[in-house]
């Protein structure tokens, strides 16, 4: 369980945590105090760079990660090592100053720590403005960095966005990271191509409290990491199952060359680091935005930087070229299954439990092709088994003897599954979501037998980001993930509050033979509760758990056991409990998504909810849609019994 | 508000997720098929996390099987085999694949000879892997010593 949690929370803020062992460092060692040296300066190396305001340069901003100009500038870095001037973290043209005075500082007999070799970038970009005036500059030998470049040598780079993994929509926000390519590596192995990460520095003393607190407030530090490529592949196709989008981007050798010289320069550097904005994805911007100092990416991310978000501000930034698809373990499984029918696939469990089946007539009588698929599948299963639960013996064993038998196969071919144009992320719809619907409602005693009519308009915001029958181009189909939305209606005489969503999370994963997910939903906040023929506000909590299943392709039933803690004006008690059950049937059809839900719940207090939904979305284009809902509702308890009913059609606009 | 809303939701849902300390963050590969690549069991965290101390963060050294750090610069075959021993023993049963090339990279094969390699291996695939419980070194080992045989890849072997 502690497994499962903690994936959920790692990926529900976007990025990767760092377990770090490390101790903070020491301020003041090697920053400030060595730059101002005596080094003597050409004549007029520093009227010049003062004449041409070298400072206001984007080139140098971008290098600084200098948010603002002059007297409003300031770097997320938050480590005087990466300043030359002690003011160096708000003034840009103090530091570029300190800069050059720096690289004239006498070489010692650890050169590595010589600025010049600390800051490659820089000193790059300077020397190419001041060509003729920082010269005679003492020469360095830089091993650590010249070594360093053998490993990460930059000739392109692609843009890398992991997707969701199994049962955690949470995690569909996904993340990004960078790979840097040598020249062909294609040709040779993308495998052993560096990963560039940034993400969040976590203490392993850090307990859940504290750990949201500082994260959200800013109090984790965040560091670049750059690791072997094969090694973010078995993490998320297999570990995780997480299928991988890779996006070659079009910087040139230079321009890649530049952002690696850069990342040296960040190299056990800490920023900021705060979950929702100032994360993994955004620092990414700001490297390629060293890459190409033109590109305005950073800049269009205020509160959030949702990492979808960001694949498509490169992507409208004309830096992708083309888009690749690294399948999961699970989503490969579940391609081959697809091939074979239901006793087939009997057989492919079977196999997986004892491989010595493969030796029966039942197996033997299948065409070859069909023995390959199924072979191949239950190997697969196998070590998703394995990453999932562990290293067993029978396991091993099993897994062994499908390697023997798929190693006697001349030429097994083991084709993986494939995407198609409306799956690739970027194409989904933008994050936030703007809701105006037309509606009528009714709302009937049933014992004195009146009914009111009215009619309502109403205005939703949604910050973000996905919710079950929204247009599924690019989404993960099941999987909803919205925090903050908030809703207005509008009666004839009156505006009230309708919704104030937190968080609404809703997981629908379907279960087969061989995955057995949990189903699962969790929401809380504010909305309209119809009490005693009223509408009240009415605070809660809710959440539930159970199955779902996939009978026909893109159809999704599913029953959930609720519970339900809501306080509000009419009941007694501050806080009041409630079970339920929870069930329906979404259906993405070639025109749109349905979805009929039926809910009861029984109150302590001896209230009683019963509700039908019926949604239909039909999407317009990617980032439009209309949708028709229709909800009937019984309320009751000891003193009353109401029904209401209303239908609502709505217009969706998603905008980032 | 969002913040504070999420940060909610992160409490209810987080607790405990930090009871357990990695068994060593990032080093060994608790699932693969061979016994002999099984670091220390229960992953809590190991294989979500990094450690950050130290050069290993930064592509500086091999980072190998993860727990390795001693190995200096570049890939040696050994190391690389032993890090994606799992994708390289389906690789090699099947005859093709992206750990075989990565592998064959690692070991120094010329792009003229990978194709060999992948028929080598895919070839003698029950005397490099003899059973499940075969660790990389003994596997690096067969490797060697099938490479000697062959006279296209003995140059390639040490």
């Amino acid at each position: 369980m502690n497994i499962n949690l903690f994936r959920w929370l790692r990926a529900a803020i976007f990025c990767p945590l760092y377990l770090s062992s490390f101790t903070p460092y020491v301020i003041a060692a090697t920053s400030a105090a060595t730059i101002e040296n005596d080094a003597v300066l050409p004549a007029q190396l520093i009227s010049v760079a003062s004449s041409k305001q070298l400072w206001l340069k984007q080139e140098w901003l971008n290098l600084l990660h200098y948010k603002g100009y002059d007297n409003e500038a300031s770097s997320p870095v938050d480590d005087p090592r990466f300043f030359n001037a002690s003011s160096g973290k708000t003034n840009p043209q103090q530091e570029l100053l300190a800069s050059l005075q720096a690289f004239y500082q006498n070489v010692t007999d650890e050169p590595d720590t010589h600025p010049q070799c600390r800051f490659v970038a820089r000193l790059h970009w300077l020397q190419k403005q001041l060509p003729e005036h920082l010269t005679q500059l003492p020469a360095v030998n830089c091993p650590s960095y010249i070594e360093w470049r053998k490993q990460v040598p930059g000739h392109k780079a692609s843009l890398i966005f992991p997707a969701y993994h199994l049962n955690s929509p949470s995690s569909m926000f996904g993340h990004t990271l960078l790979r840097i390519d040598p020249v062909d590596d294609e040709a040779n192995s993308t495998w052993l191509s560096m990963a560039v990460n940034f993400g969040a520095n976590i203490q392993a003393s850090d307990n859940s409290l504290s750990f949201a607190i500082k994260g959200l407030a800013g109090g984790y530090s965040g560091t670049f990491i750059v690791t072997p490529y094969y090694k973010k592949i078995k993490e998320y196709n297999r570990e995780e199952n997480r299928d991988i989008w890779e996006y070659p981007l079009n910087l040139t050798p230079a321009e890649t060359e530049r952002m690696v010289q850069h990342l040296w320069e960040l190299k056990d550097i800490n920023f900021d680091y705060y979950f929702f904005d100032e994360n993994c994805s955004y620092r990414l911007l700001e490297l390629l935005e060293v890459a190409r100092p033109e590109l305005k990416l950073s800049n269009q991310f205020g509160l959030t930087a949702i990492p979808v978000d960001t694949v498509r501000s490169i992507d409208n930034a004309d830096l992708i070229t083309d888009t690749l698809y690294r399948p999961s373990q699970a989503t490969n499984i579940n391609f081959l299954l697809a091939q074979l029918n239901p006793s087939q696939k009997n057989l492919v469990l079977r196999i997986s439990r004892d491989a010595n089946l493969i030796q029966s007539a039942e197996f033997k009588q299948i065409t070859p092709s069909t023995q390959n698929t199924m072979l191949d599948a239950a190997y697969r299963y196998l070590r998703f088994q394995q990453y999932d639960e562990g290293r067993s013996d029978a396991n091993a064993k099993n897994s062994f003897m499908l390697l023997q038998a798929i190693n006697k196969v001349d030429n097994f071919q083991s084709p993986e599954a494939g995407f198609s144009e409306y799956q690739k992320p970027q194409k989904g719809h933008l994050s936030k979501r703007l809701k105006i619907t037309a509606g009528n409602s009714n709302i009937k005693n049933t014992k004195a037998n009146v009914d009111t009519n009215r009619e309502f308009a109403e205005l939703q915001f949604r910050m973000s980001f996905h919710s079950l029958e929204d247009n599924i181009s690019g989404f993960l189909e099941g999987a909803q993930i919205n925090i903050g939305s908030i809703s207005a209606r509008a009666y004839q005489d009156e505006v009230q509050l309708q919704q104030l969503d937190f968080v609404d999370i809703f997981s629908i994963s379907p279960k087969n033979q061989f995955f057995q997910p949990l189903s699962w939903r969790v929401y809380t906040g504010l909305e309209q509760q119809l009490i005693n023929g009223r509408e009240h506000l009415t605070g809660h909590v809710s959440g539930g758990a159970g199955v779902a299943y996939e009978p026909w392709s893109r159809g999704y039933f599913y029953v959930l056991a609720t519970a339900r803690l809501e306080t509000n004006s009419q009941f007694t008690r501050l806080l009041e409990p409630a079970l339920g059950a929870s069930g329906g049937l979404l259906q993405h059809f070639s025109f749109g998504t349905a979805q009929l839900e039926l809910n009861a719940e029984q109150f302590l207090n001896e209230e009683s909810r019963q509700r039908i939904k019926f949604i239909q979305n039909i999407p317009l284009a990617r980032n439009h849609a209309v949708q028709l809902s229709i909800n009937y509702q019984r309320q009751r308890n000891e003193l009353n019994r109401y029904e209401s009913s209303d239908a609502q059609l709505s217009y969706h606009y998603f905008f980032h | 508000m969002k913040k504070l809303a999420t940060g909610t939701l992160l409490l209810l849902v987080s607790s405990s997720a930090f009871a357990t300390a990695p068994g060593g963050g990032g080093c060994g590969w608790g699932n693969a098929l061979f016994e002999g690549q099984s670091g220390p069991a229960p992953h809590i965290l190991g294989a979500t996390t990094n450690n950050t101390s130290g050069n290993n963060t930064f592509g500086m050294t091999t980072g190998t099987n993860g727990c390795d750090v001693s190995g200096k610069l570049g890939y040696s075959g050994k190391s690389m085999l032993a890090s994606v021993m799992d994708e390289f023993s389906e690789d090699a049963a099947k005859g093709h694949g992206e750990a075989l090339t990565a592998v064959s990279v690692a070991m120094g094969v010329q792009p003229a000879d990978r194709a060999k390699f992948a028929q080598l291996t895919h070839d003698n695939f029950n005397t490099i892997f003899p059973n499940q419980d075969v660790t990389a070194d003994q596997v690096y080992s067969s490797l060697q010593q099938v490479m000697k045989t062959d006279a296209q890849l003995s140059k390639y072997a040490i």
